[in-house]
C-alpha cells in the first residue's frame, strides 16, 4: 500500500493542538474540582453510627487479642437482644431522594459540571474544529475491527487502519493522559493528601452509610457468629522455646 | 487427632508479621509514579527512534523488566521490608504503563516520522 | 540549634513533624525564630500550615507573642475558619482564661456539632481545671458517638488511672490493644493494670500479656520485669497444682535469665557488680526453687 504523505501544517495546526488542549483541560478540570468541592457536612448521628460499625469490625477482627470476657463484654454491648447497640439504636432510612434534597442536587451539578460538560462541550468543538484530518499512525499494524474506533469522521474503506483521525486521537488523549495527571497533580498536591489520610486516620472524613439500619443488620450478623479464638493462648511457652504437648494442646482448643 | 491440633496451632502462629497499611499504600503509589515515568520516558524514545510493530511493544517490555531489576537491585537483600511479594515490583502497573507508552509512542513517533 | 539551618532543611523537619504528629516545641519554636520568621513569603501555600504547626507549638511554650502573631495572620486569610477559631480558644485556654476558651468552643460546636477537636478540647479544659470526675464523665459521653477515637480511649485510660480505678482503665486499654494489637507498650500497660488489679486469675492474665509484650518486643526490659515479678508470684501461689508452679518456676527462671543477659550485653564488668537487681533476682530465684 502506497505511503500516505501528510502536510507539516497538519502537524503544527491539528495533531499538536488537540494534545496541548486535551492536557490542559484536564489540569483545568482539576482545579475547578478542587475550587468547587463544598465541605461534607455530616451530621453527628451518621458519624457516630460510622465509628459503632468501625469498632464492631474491629472488635470481629481483633478481638482475639483480648481475653475471653472481654470480648463477650463487648460483644453483648453490640448484640444483646434486649438492650444491643444495634437492636435498640433505630434509624431512619437516610436513603435520600436527591431531587427533594438541594444539597445533593447541588453536588450531582458540580460532579456534572466539572466531567460530563467539557467533555461534551470540548469533544463536540474539536469534532467540529478540527474534523476530517488524518493526524497520525500508529507505529504498528492493527485490524480492520479498529477502523471504527480509531477513524472516527474519516469514512475510507481502504485506507490502512493504523491511521488516526482527529477526533479519534483526542479520545486517545483524554484516556491516555489519565496517568499522567497522576503524575504531574499528585505530585504538586502531595501536602492535601497527607491531611486526608491523617483525616482518615482521626476518622473525621469517614462516609456514613446510606442506609444505617442496613449496616447495622449486616454487621450484627457478622458479629453474632464471631467466635473468640484467644491469640494470646500458650504465647509464654512459645516466648520460653518450650514445646507444647500434644495431648495439651488438644485438650486446650477443644473447650 | 493431636497431630491436628499441633498444626492448627503452627500456622496461627505463623502469621505473626504485621504490615502497616499506609507505609503499603506509599510503596505502591510509588511503584506506580516509577512505571508512568519510565513508560512515558519509553514510549518517548521508540516514537523518536521510530520503532514500529512488533518491536516497540518488546522495547517496552525490556524497559519495564529492566526498571523491576533496578527497583529489586536498589531494595537489594531488603526487599521484603518494602513490598509483602516480589512479584508486585515485576507485574504491578504494567498494563497501565502500556497505555500510557502507545500514547507517547504514537505521539512522537507521529511528530518525528509521520510528516 | 545556633547554627543556622538551610530554609529547605526546617521545611523538611516541620512536614516530618506534622505528618507524625510529633510534638517538639522548642525546636518548632526555635526553627520558626530562626529560620523561618524572616522567610515566610518563600513557604508558599505551605505557609498557612505552618502558621498553624508554629502556634501551637508557641501555646505549648508559653510564647503568646508568636502564638498571637500566627493566630493573627490566619485570621486575615481565613476569617471565618473553624481551624484558626480553635486555635483562638487554645490561646485563651493557654492563658488559663478558660470560660473565654471554653465560649470559643461552643460556638464553634454551634456551627459543626460534629467538631471532634472542640469536644476534645472541652473536655481538657476540664482536666486542666483538675475536674477529673467531670472529665471522665463528659469523655466518655463522647466516645459514645466516637467510638473508634484512640487518643481519647488513651486518655480516658489515664484518667482512670489516676482515680485509681483499674476495671475501667482496663476496659480502655482493651480498646486500645484492638485496634493496634502489634504495639507491645499496650500490652505492657495492660499486663500492668492487671498486675496491680492483684489475683491470682489477674496475675495470669498479666504474666501472659507481659509474655506477649516480650514477644512482639524483646528489649522491652520493663515487661521482662513484668513476666519475671508475675510468674515468680504465680510460682508461689497458684493453686492449679504442682505442673502449673512447676511451669511458672521454668517461666521465671527463664525471664531471669533474659535479664541478666541483658544487664551483661548493655553494662561493662566494673558497673555489674554495682547493680544489685541481679542479685535480687538470683535470691528471689533460689528461694522459689528451695520452695
Amino acid at each position: 500500500m502506497a505511503e500516505l504523505l501528510l502536510d507539516s501544517n497538519i502537524r503544527v495546526w491539528v495533531f499538536l493542538p488537540i494534545v496541548l488542549i486535551t492536557f490542559l483541560i484536564g489540569i483545568l478540570r482539576h482545579y475547578v474540582t478542587i475550587l468547587l468541592s463544598s465541605e461534607k457536612k455530616s451530621e453527628l448521628r451518621q458519624v457516630s453510627d460510622s465509628h459503632a460499625l468501625i469498632r464492631s469490625r474491629i472488635l470481629r477482627e481483633n478481638g482475639k487479642y483480648i481475653p475471653k470476657q472481654s470480648f463477650l463484654v463487648r460483644k453483648s454491648f453490640f448484640n444483646n437482644e434486649d438492650k444491643g447497640f444495634f437492636k435498640v439504636e433505630k434509624r431512619e432510612s437516610q436513603a435520600k431522594n436527591p431531587m427533594t434534597d438541594p444539597s445533593m442536587m447541588t453536588d450531582m451539578m458540580k460532579g456534572n459540571v466539572t466531567n460530563v460538560l467539557p467533555m461534551i462541550i470540548i469533544g463536540g468543538w474539536i469534532n467540529w474544529a478540527f474534523s476530517g484530518f488524518l493526524t497520525t499512525k500508529v507505529p504498528f499494524p492493527l485490524t480492520f475491527r479498529f477502523k471504527p474506533m480509531l477513524q472516527r469522521g474519516v469514512e475510507l474503506i481502504t485506507l490502512d487502519a493504523s491511521w488516526v483521525s482527529s477526533a479519534s486521537w483526542y479520545f486517545l488523549n483524554v484516556f491516555g493522559l489519565r496517568s499522567m495527571y497522576t503524575l504531574i497533580l499528585g505530585q504538586d498536591n502531595a501536602a492535601d493528601q497527607t491531611r486526608a489520610m491523617q483525616d482518615q486516620m482521626s476518622g473525621s472524613a469517614m462516609m456514613a452509610p446510606p442506609d444505617p439500619m442496613k449496616a447495622f443488620k449486616a454487621e450484627w450478623e457478622a458479629l453474632e457468629v464471631a467466635t473468640h479464638d484467644w491469640a494470646l493462648e500458650g504465647v509464654e511457652e512459645e516466648l520460653t522455646g518450650g514445646i507444647i504437648q500434644p495431648e495439651t494442646i488438644y485438650l486446650r482448643s477443644k473447650n | 487427632m493431636a497431630t491436628i491440633a499441633v498444626r492448627t496451632r503452627k500456622s496461627r502462629k505463623s502469621d505473626g508479621i504485621a504490615f502497616s497499611e499506609m507505609s503499603l499504600r506509599q510503596n505502591a503509589s510509588v511503584l506506580e509514579y516509577c512505571r508512568t515515568s519510565i513508560s512515558a520516558l519509553s514510549g518517548a524514545t521508540a516514537g523518536i527512534m521510530g520503532l514500529t510493530g512488533l518491536w516497540g511493544f518488546i522495547f517496552y517490555f525490556i524497559t519495564a523488566a529492566m526498571l523491576s531489576v533496578l527497583l529489586l537491585l536498589k531494595a537489594g537483600s531488603r526487599w521484603n521490608t518494602f513490598f509483602v511479594t516480589r512479584t508486585v515490583l515485576f507485574s504491578n502497573g504494567l498494563l497501565g504503563g502500556l497505555f500510557t507508552y502507545v500514547l507517547f509512542w504514537t505521539f512522537l513517533y507521529g511528530m518525528v516520522h509521520v510528516y | 540549634m545556633a547554627q543556622q539551618m538551610s530554609l529547605s532543611e526546617a521545611r523538611t523537619i516541620l512536614k516530618k513533624f506534622r505528618d507524625e504528629q510529633t510534638r517538639d516545641s522548642h525546636l518548632i519554636i526555635n526553627l520558626w525564630n530562626s529560620v523561618l520568621m524572616d522567610n515566610c513569603h518563600k513557604l508558599g501555600d505551605e505557609l498557612w500550615l505552618v502558621y498553624e504547626q508554629v502556634c501551637a507549638a508557641a501555646l505549648d511554650c508559653q510564647r503568646f507573642d508568636t502564638a498571637e502573631l500566627c493566630i493573627q495572620a490566619l485570621d486575615n486569610k481565613f476569617p471565618k475558619s473553624i481551624r484558626v477559631r480553635r486555635l483562638k480558644g487554645m490561646l485563651y485556654e493557654a492563658r488559663e482564661e478558660y470560660t473565654d476558651a471554653e465560649e470559643e468552643y461552643n460556638s464553634i460546636l454551634e456551627k459543626d456539632e460534629t467538631n471532634m477537636y472542640a469536644k476534645k478540647r472541652k473536655i481538657a479544659i476540664l482536666k486542666a481545671r483538675q475536674k477529673i470526675s467531670e472529665a471522665i464523665h463528659s469523655l466518655n459521653d463522647y466516645l459514645k458517638s466516637f467510638m473508634t477515637d484512640y487518643e481519647a480511649w488513651n486518655e480516658l485510660c489515664d484518667l482512670y488511672l489516676s482515680q485509681l480505678d483499674y476495671n475501667n482503665a482496663a476496659f480502655c486499654l482493651e480498646e486500645l490493644i484492638m485496634y493496634n494489637p502489634h504495639n507491645h507498650l499496650y500490652h505492657q500497660k495492660y499486663a500492668e493494670i492487671r498486675y496491680t488489679q492483684g489475683g491470682n486469675e489477674n496475675i495470669e492474665l498479666a504474666r501472659t500479656y507481659f509474655a506477649q509484650a516480650v514477644k512482639l518486643n524483646p528489649n522491652n526490659l520493663r515487661a521482662l520485669y513484668g513476666f519475671f515479678l508475675s510468674s515468680s508470684y504465680l510460682a508461689v501461689s497458684s493453686n492449679k497444682g504442682v505442673k502449673d508452679k512447676q511451669l511458672n518456676q521454668k517461666y521465671s527462671a527463664w525471664a531471669a535469665e533474659q535479664i541478666q543477659n541483658k544487664y551483661e550485653s548493655q553494662q561493662p564488668e566494673s558497673q555489674l557488680k554495682e547493680t544489685k537487681v541481679i542479685e535480687c533476682i538470683e535470691k528471689l530465684l533460689d528461694s522459689l526453687q528451695a520452695n
